[in-house]
């Protein structure tokens, strides 16, 4: 498939060194999403988290055992693995902003997509969404229910973009030029350690612009080429070579 | 012409080929399946005008300055209040889920009593009427009537402490919490006005126990600040230092880690003013030279022997800290509580020692707001009253209240010894609940009254614990109660009016109004979301560093029956004692921390060969006072000779989402006399393990 | 040997174009009428009276301050002039006593509404004329019937996913999913 390069490209910038695992951006998330609490959220192959935080450690005993954790969107990839395989274009690649759409009443449930994302961001529906009572009042206006059947992902909150590009056009500002903080994922506002930041990569206005060529910033599995829009940022060497999988045969020293 | 065989085929395939020209298939299927899209049991989601509201959310101990997205009024989403110096727009875990939590299943829907038969409605009036007769039975009476409230940071604890009083009781209490002890400790010291600690300007942090990420001071506010010292890919403005027994969330962010024993952070502290009195510093009061000389207890060596600290780190970091332009050492907690008073004086000795007190980036003083209800017990007062402590008193008769009135606290499940504490209360022939959600101290109430959800009520905040300045907010509802629910300050004025108490006041508004005046501030300000603070300090003169009790509390008292420490984990998306687990937070939970109905706890390799055991073994923890079971985890987050285990589950009460997931850890947590102060301490619990 | 019947025995092709016929009828006449039910708004509410005062439509169908579009007004909206009975139709009588008075809000039928999957932006929609999608309300004394089909429970006016298509084709507009999906 031909990558496509857009004007605007969304892009995500995770701090793993102040990240302290909290749990705030999933729980924001979950809420932003509309994803129904399940009785039994320790079952994590039925758990639907679209952002999900992963811990990580350095391999090493007490008290040298460093621990370091990890927010997992969707990558919104360059080019996606998971798109070509999709037999019902259900999951596209191919918006100004370069966010990798998925729509559910299109989606068959065949999960070739999952099977094809080595991130692990998208999630399979087993049950329908089923909120308490009276808890459907509290539903966000900015993602529709998914029955069961179909698959979901983080989907950079777009339609936080929407919003805002409605806020431009009745300011009168350029819709292709909005200040950084009109759009914003709810994990990045949520977080209470300012470890994400959001913004237009492509936009040297935004303070993502300049983090993303940051010597510490890589991308998770780098080597794959599909091209991530999400980019971790670390001073620790450990944490950045655990960005990619290196093989115990690799004699790699650092990062690419 | 009859209609024959063939005539019919003719006519019916002509109808089929006919119907082939019309709408009816294609539109058929094309509708069936639009109607496939819309199964009437998949919600639809909220339609119409987004506005955003401040107000304070109180399910964290310091509570959140948030902004809630509401949908045509129905709050949707809880964020931080952007212009909040608290939350800069940040929110913690157990906040973010609090627009769901209006309708958790837990919710109380309106006021009951107990029967026989379980919890039964009633009507506020009845409801009502018979608390009043209740309070009216003991009205005048020494010591009959408690109250006991989970509200840090609100005005309630006024309206309560005042109206408790006007009943001719003087047993008003607020859960323990960290800013309880400190208030205590600062009073030993002979200190008045109340200690905040100001990371902002801070280029050194050492966190001697205090999980500052957490559950120490205002979280939100201390990451949010953590993060602007450490700008993305740049030199870090500040340096960060925890030491404690678990390399918890708060440490993996720490640019070093420094492995103490809950039970010797007051010894590490103390060590660490012995070197910089060494390198030539001193603090200007009279017991100064008492204090050095007891130092002499703590060198290096010494520290060494008694916390494993080994003193080539100790003098590293007390050099450190000496050379560091505003050092600040914030000495608490590991959990947020059970922490006794040794721990704070030690720390604050430190940071006297380094003269960072009143300066920028240091430990700071100023005068706490005088209470405006009349008959209010002051904040000293309150620092000084433990429930737990009370309870006790209660267990061995030297108490025996007829009227127990709990507001926004969970002592039955969130109390060290929680068992014995839940037992006590049950011999208090009359507790009522004023809970808003179905915890387990409600269930063991005569009547709950449903209190509104923060989002529902008129709410206040003042300073949280650990925030650098006198501050002030108070809290709008956004939205009317979705149950039957009524303000409980609002109720306990009323109560107040029927049983001929003057407290002053007639409507919590009013007290709020007084409150926002007598502050300083302006209603139409600090009602809107825009926080009033106050820089100005209070002087230190007059202290003292309470040596005797930092000599006999800075020993750790270690039974070798228990062989191992107990190190509790506070995580707020787990949820506190007064909250448990909001349903939206459930995911946040790994499979190494909750599998099924079973909780993990955390040993590292070492620990766990030593014990026998292997990941995913069942054990038991058993301290002096309980025990609990849980799976373990082998993590070398741990020191060796700790067990790490979470506090929040073992539910009791709540709803299907929480309820008998995991064990209660306050069981197992015991508490023990501070030696010196006499202050309850529970952070120092040692337990055995074993596999069952 | 027997007879052989012919086809012009049962009366030629007649059956197949009776067939045919009925088929045709039943599904331009009278399945459309079958599938949509008649609704009626629950207020007769008369644009027409409400243009003749010389009010404009986004006086009420207006943008928000924050760019979205408000849709129908509200009782606060309508409340400005109606608080009370200000004239002498019946159908006012009863949007003031029934609604205003009582506070709640007229559950009106909207005529285009989109499924929770749909996110449509009125703003970027403004160089159409709403008639273009809306039918055209000025001249109207009384709301048009809305048929709701009962299969999919949305009005027969409601646009698909190849109108908007189409549209967005024909003016260069991007057709990517995330364009109008939520």
């Amino acid at each position: 498939m031909e990558k496509q390069e857009f004007k605007i490209k969304w892009g995500m910038v995770i701090d793993l060194d102040k990240c302290t695992g909290c749990g705030a951006c999933m729980v924001s998330c979950q809420v932003e999403n509309n994803i129904a609490p399940q009785q039994d959220a320790s079952n994590k192959l039925r758990t639907l988290t679209w952002m999900n935080v992963f811990e990580m450690n350095n391999g090493q005993a007490f008290p040298d055992h460093e621990i370091a954790y990890l927010p997992r969107p969707c990558m919104q990839c360059g080019s996606p693995a998971c798109v070509p395989v999709c037999p019902v274009v259900a999951t596209d690649k191919n918006e100004e902003g370069g966010i990798v759409s998925q729509i559910y009443p299109r989606c068959i449930g065949c999960r070739y997509c999952m099977g094809a994302c080595p991130y692990h961001a998208r999630y399979f529906n087993w049950d329908d969404p089923v909120f308490p009572a009276g808890m459907e009042k509290t539903l966000s206006p900015n993602t529709s229910a998914r029955p069961r059947g179909v698959v979901e992902k983080c989907s950079f909150c777009h339609t936080r973009w929407g919003r805002a590009k409605e806020r431009a056009r009745k300011e009168g500002v350029d819709t292709m030029d909005m200040p950084q903080e009109w759009y914003q994922t709810a994990c990045t506002t949520a977080c209470p350690g300012g470890v994400i930041q959001f913004g237009d990569v492509n936009n040297p206005k935004h303070s993502v612009y300049e983090l993303v060529r940051s010597k510490y910033a890589f991308r998770l599995l780098e080597r794959l080429g599909l091209d991530p829009q999400v980019w971790y940022v670390s001073k620790r060497e450990w944490v950045r070579m655990l960005g990619d999988n290196y093989l115990e045969s690799e004699k790699a020293k650092k990062h690419a | 012409m009859g209609l024959d065989r063939r005539a019919f085929v003719q006519l019916a395939v002509g109808g089929v080929v006919g119907t082939l020209f019309t709408p009816i298939p294609w539109k058929l299927a094309d509708d069936a399946a639009i109607w496939s899209q819309n199964w009437p049991w998949i919600a639809k989601v909220t339609k119409g005008e987004i506005a955003f509201k401040n107000a304070i959310s109180k399910f964290c101990p310091s509570g959140c300055a948030v902004s809630v997205r509401t949908v045509e009024g129905a709050p949707t989403l809880v964020q931080g209040s952007k212009d909040n110096p608290l939350s800069q727009g940040g929110v913690c875990p157990a906040c973010a889920a609090g627009a769901q939590l209006l309708y958790s299943p837990a919710r109380v829907k309106g006021p009951m009593k107990k029967t026989q038969a379980g919890f039964e409605p009633i009507t506020w009036d009845e409801a009502l009427t018979t608390l009043s007769a209740k309070l009216s039975a003991v009205k005048g009476k020494d010591g009959k009537v408690a109250m006991v409230s989970g509200d840090q940071t609100g005005t309630t604890s006024e309206v309560f402490s005042a109206f408790v009083a006007a009943l001719g009781s003087q047993d008003f209490y607020l859960m323990p919490s960290e800013g309880q002890v400190a208030g205590k400790a600062w009073s030993i010291m002979g200190g008045t006005g109340k200690v905040g600690f100001d990371l902002k300007n801070a280029d050194f942090v050492l966190l001697v126990g205090a999980d500052a990420f957490e559950s120490w001071g205002p979280m939100v506010r201390n990451k949010k600040t953590f993060g602007s010292k450490r700008p993305v890919g740049q030199p870090n403005q500040a340096t960060y230092v925890y030491a404690g027994p678990v390399r918890n969330r708060t440490a993996a962010v720490c640019d070093q880690y420094v492995p103490v024993p809950a039970d010797s952070l007051t010894a590490f502290a103390l060590g660490l003013a012995a070197q910089l009195v060494q390198a030539g510093k001193s603090i200007d009061t009279a017991d100064f030279a008492d204090f050095k000389a007891m130092l002499g207890n703590f060198s290096a060596d010494k520290v060494e022997k008694l916390s494993g600290v080994k003193a080539a780190v100790l003098a590293d970091l007390a050099k450190k800290l000496a050379s560091a332009k505003a050092p600040l050492v914030i000495a608490g907690s590991p959990f947020g509580q059970g922490e006794g008073a040794a721990t704070f004086i030690a720390g604050a000795a430190v940071n006297l020692l380094l003269g960072q007190v009143n300066k920028p980036g240091g430990m700071k003083v100023f005068a706490d707001f005088a209470p405006v209800v009349k008959g209010a017990a002051t904040a000293k007062k309150l620092t000084e009253a433990s429930f737990a402590d009370y309870l006790s008193k209660v267990e061995k008769g030297k108490a025996s209240p007829e009227v127990l009135l709990v507001y926004e606290a969970n002592p039955a499940y969130g109390l060290p010894q929680a068992e014995a504490m839940s037992k006590v209360m049950e011999k208090i022939p009359f507790v009522v609940s004023f809970s808003t959600f179905l915890d387990e101290t409600a269930q063991k109430a005569q009547l709950i009254l449903p209190n509104p959800h923060p989002l529902e009520r008129l709410d206040d905040l003042a300073t949280p614990y650990g925030y650098s300045r006198a501050a002030y907010l108070v809290s709008l509802p956004v939205i009317k109660p979705v149950a039957d629910a009524k303000p409980t300050p609002d109720l306990i004025l009323g109560l107040a009016a029927k049983l001929g108490l003057d407290l002053g006041f007639s409507t919590y508004q009013d007290v709020l109004k007084a409150k926002t005046e007598a502050v300083g501030a302006s209603w139409g300000d600090v009602s809107k979301g825009k926080l009033f603070a106050s820089d100005v300090t209070k002087d230190v003169s007059g202290l003292n560093l309470a040596t005797a009790v930092l000599a006999k509390a800075a020993i750790p008292n270690r039974d070798p029956a228990y062989p191992l420490a107990l190190a509790p984990l506070a995580q707020l998306n787990v949820g506190t004692s007064a909250l448990a687990t909001a349903p939206q937070a459930l995911v946040t939970i790994r499979d190494t921390e909750l599998l099924g109905n079973d909780m993990f706890v955390q040993v590292c390799a070492e620990t766990a060969k030593a014990n026998g055991l292997s990941q995913g073994a069942k054990v038991k923890l058993t301290s002096s006072q309980g025990e609990c079971v849980a799976r373990v985890n082998v993590s070398e987050t741990v020191m060796p000779g700790t067990v790490a285990a979470p506090l929040g589950f073992g539910r009791t009460a709540w709803d299907k989402f929480t309820r008998g997931k995991g064990d209660n850890l306050s069981k197992v947590l015991a508490l023990s006399p501070e030696p010196g102060t006499n202050v309850s301490v529970w952070s120092d619990t040692r337990v055995k393990i074993a596999k069952i | 040997m027997e007879e052989k019947k012919t086809s012009s025995q049962s009366g030629g092709a007649l059956p197949f174009i009776l067939g045919l016929l009925a088929a045709l009828a039943v599904g331009w006449w009278m399945f459309p009428k079958a599938l949509f039910s008649e609704s009626h708004q629950p207020i007769r509410f008369s644009h027409k009276v409400h243009a003749e005062q010389g009010m404009a439509c986004d006086d009420c169908h207006k943008m928000r301050d924050d760019g979205s579009y408000a849709g129908l007004p509200n009782n606060e909206k309508c409340g400005e002039c109606h608080s009370d009975v200000v004239g002498s139709d019946p159908a006012e009588k009863k949007f003031v006593e029934e609604y205003i008075q009582k506070s709640k809000e007229v559950p009106w039928i909207i005529y285009q509404n989109q499924p929770d999957n749909v996110y449509f932006t009125h703003s970027a929609h403004q160089a159409q004329e709403c008639t273009e999608c809306h039918p055209k309300m000025t001249d109207n004394d009384s709301p048009p019937v809305a048929r709701i089909n009962k299969i999919t429970g949305y009005t027969e006016r409601t646009l698909k996913m190849w109108q908007c298509e189409r549209c967005h084709a024909e003016n260069g507009v991007s057709n990517a999913c995330y364009v109008c999906h939520k």
